[in-house]
Order: C-alpha cells, then structure tokens, then sequence
C-alpha cells in the first residue's frame, strides 16, 4: 500500500508519454495488439520511443534491436547499484521482480531502501506495477486515437519526434562535459544522413558517441590524479 | 492483427531490454566498472537518442529548421505535454507560411 501511494504522482506522469508513443506507434501502422505487446513486455520508454522512430514496415530487426539495447544498457549500472540491497532475497523472486525495474521504480526502491536499510519487495512492487499497468493502457489507447489523426507529416506531427527526444535528453542532462559524446553522435549521424540517407546513420552516430565517451574518460582520471 | 515481422521484432526488444534488467544484478554485484566502461554506460541512452534525430537538424527546409529551432527551446524549459504541441504547431505553421 505504501509503494501504491509513492508511485501515484510518477504513474500520472507516466500517462502523456505512453499517449505519444502509443499514438505514433498506430501511425506507424502498429495495431492496438502490438502496441500494448511492445511496451508491455519491453517497458522501457526510452528504447520504445527510439524504436517507433525507426521503425518500418517491415521492421528492421537487426536495428532496432541493437538500439534497444544500448538505449537500455544503463540497466545494467542500476541493476549493480540495487544489488546490495537484494542480498537477502532468493534469486527465484529478484528475477521476475527485476521485470519491472524502470528509471523511476528503480530510483524510488533505491531511495526506500537506502533510508530504511533495507529492501522492501512489496514496496516495490507497489511502486512498479502501477506504472507498468498505466503503461500499458495508455500506449493502447495511443495506438487506438494515433491512426485517426491524418497525414503526420503535412500537419507538423513528425515534429513530436525531436521534441520527445530533446525533452527525455534534457532529462539526461548532466553537464556539458558529459554531453560531449552526444554532439559528436549527432555530428556523425547528421554527417552521414548527408552523405547517404539510412538506418545505418544511427548506428554510425551512437558508436562515434561511444567511442568519444571511452576516450574522454580516461584524462578526467589521471587529470584527477595529478 | 500481429504480423510475425513485428512480433519477431518485438520479442527480440524484450529479450535484449530484459537481459539488461538482470544483468546488472547477476554481473556485476560483485565488482566495480572501470572509468571507461561507465563513461560509455552513461553516454549510451542520449548518443543513441540524438542519433534517431539527427536528420531533422539537416534538414533542406528552412521551415522544418526553424521549427526544431523553437522545439528546442521550448524543450530547455517546458514539460513535455507543452514541447510536443509548441513543436507540431510550429512545424504545420512553418511550412504552411515558408512552404
């Protein structure tokens, strides 16, 4: 109950983003099945926008999944973070519960567990299930009104795209310093969807950023050191 | 009403998406990331982010630039249920003016 009342505010905060992406996704020609199966069983807005953007008919597998994962791989640095903290619990109930593990049901157990010392399952899944419900239902019902707006593209809906996107980057903003990889993700994408438009430009992009990232982090430490 | 393409498609999404969920816990619990390997972690979400958007910053229409232009102000400050309609009416005004 307790972890029903904390995920209140974040589960409504859930409900415009989930009408974006189920709305773009109908247009994308997903049906109100395949919506709902998507965010229901990925749960994960960020790849799921990102997806959406890419997406084709067919889609392409072999992108869109590579991208999936490394919109998600920050999974992993929270998972290793709330690990301490599942210590106690059989590895038979912490797998499933990870299921739900989001940026906000992540932070919430984590700040739960960190000011009562422990980790409290039932908190958590209170926290987490709303919002994967919420999700679910409004993407659906997204994808239900998204086919019956009309050309996106004549009207300004392609806009929505780079809006979503900049707003969720603002939300990763931390700091010119680590936004550096994302300017050069962004100059090599641009630079190759000059030259020779295609799925392949994200790809180019994100590795380009990466590369950057393991570069420049290396003189922040010996820069320390010294 | 689910073609095999799409479920395919979106299987393999879960599966990735999944195996991050648990891999943080079954990994790495038990050691630390070298600065590097964080570094490429963190920047992982907003490289690949940008990257999906990038060819609207090229674009050869002065209206669609000056539209993003305005998007991305209104995105440094606005909530998201503003930015996305300050950036649809933008667009649809822009080129309904500019062509």
């Amino acid at each position: 109950m307790r972890g029903l009342v904390a995920s209140l505010p974040v589960t409504a905060g859930f409900v415009p983003f989930a009408l974006v992406l189920g709305a773009q996704a109908g247009q994308k020609g997903l049906s109100a099945l395949e919506t709902p199966l998507m965010t229901g069983l990925n749960f994960a807005g960020g790849s799921e926008f990102a997806a959406i953007g890419l997406w084709t008919s067919p889609p392409h597998l072999a992108l869109i999944t590579a991208v999936t994962l490394m919109v998600n791989s920050r999974h992993l640095l929270m998972g290793a973070a709330l690990a301490p903290f599942l210590k106690a619990l059989p590895k038979r109930r912490v797998l499933p519960a990870l299921f739900l593990m989001c940026d906000e049901s992540w932070a919430m157990a984590l700040a739960d567990a960190r000011a009562r010392g422990t980790f409290s399952l039932a908190h958590y899944m209170g926290v987490a299930l709303p919002m994967w419900l919420a999700w679910i239902a409004f993407t659906t019902l997204g994808a239900l009104v998204g086919p019956v707006l009309g050309n996106v593209e004549t009207l300004g809906f392609d806009m929505a795209f780079p809006a979503i996107f900049l707003v969720l980057l603002r939300g990763m903003w931390t700091g010119l310093r680590a936004a550096r990889p994302w300017l050069v993700s962004l100059a090599v994408a641009a630079t190759g969807h000059l030259l020779a438009p295609g799925a392949w430009t994200v790809a180019a992009g994100a590795i380009a950023g990466l590369a950057t990232a393991w570069l420049w982090a290396a003189p922040r430490k010996t820069g320390a050191a010294a | 009403m689910i073609s095999l393409p799409v479920l395919a498609t979106i299987l393999a999404m879960a599966a990735v998406t999944y195996l991050t969920r648990i891999g943080g816990y079954l990994v790495l619990r038990n050691r630390t990331l070298g600065p590097r390997a964080t570094a490429v972690m963190e920047a992982a979400p907003g490289c690949v982010l940008i990257a999906v958007i990038a060819p609207h910053f090229v674009s050869p229409r002065p209206a669609d630039l000056l539209a993003l232009a305005i998007t991305f102000l209104a995105a440094l400050r606005l909530p998201m249920l503003a930015v996305v309609p300050i950036g649809i009416v933008a667009a649809a005004s822009l080129r309904w003016l500019l062509g």
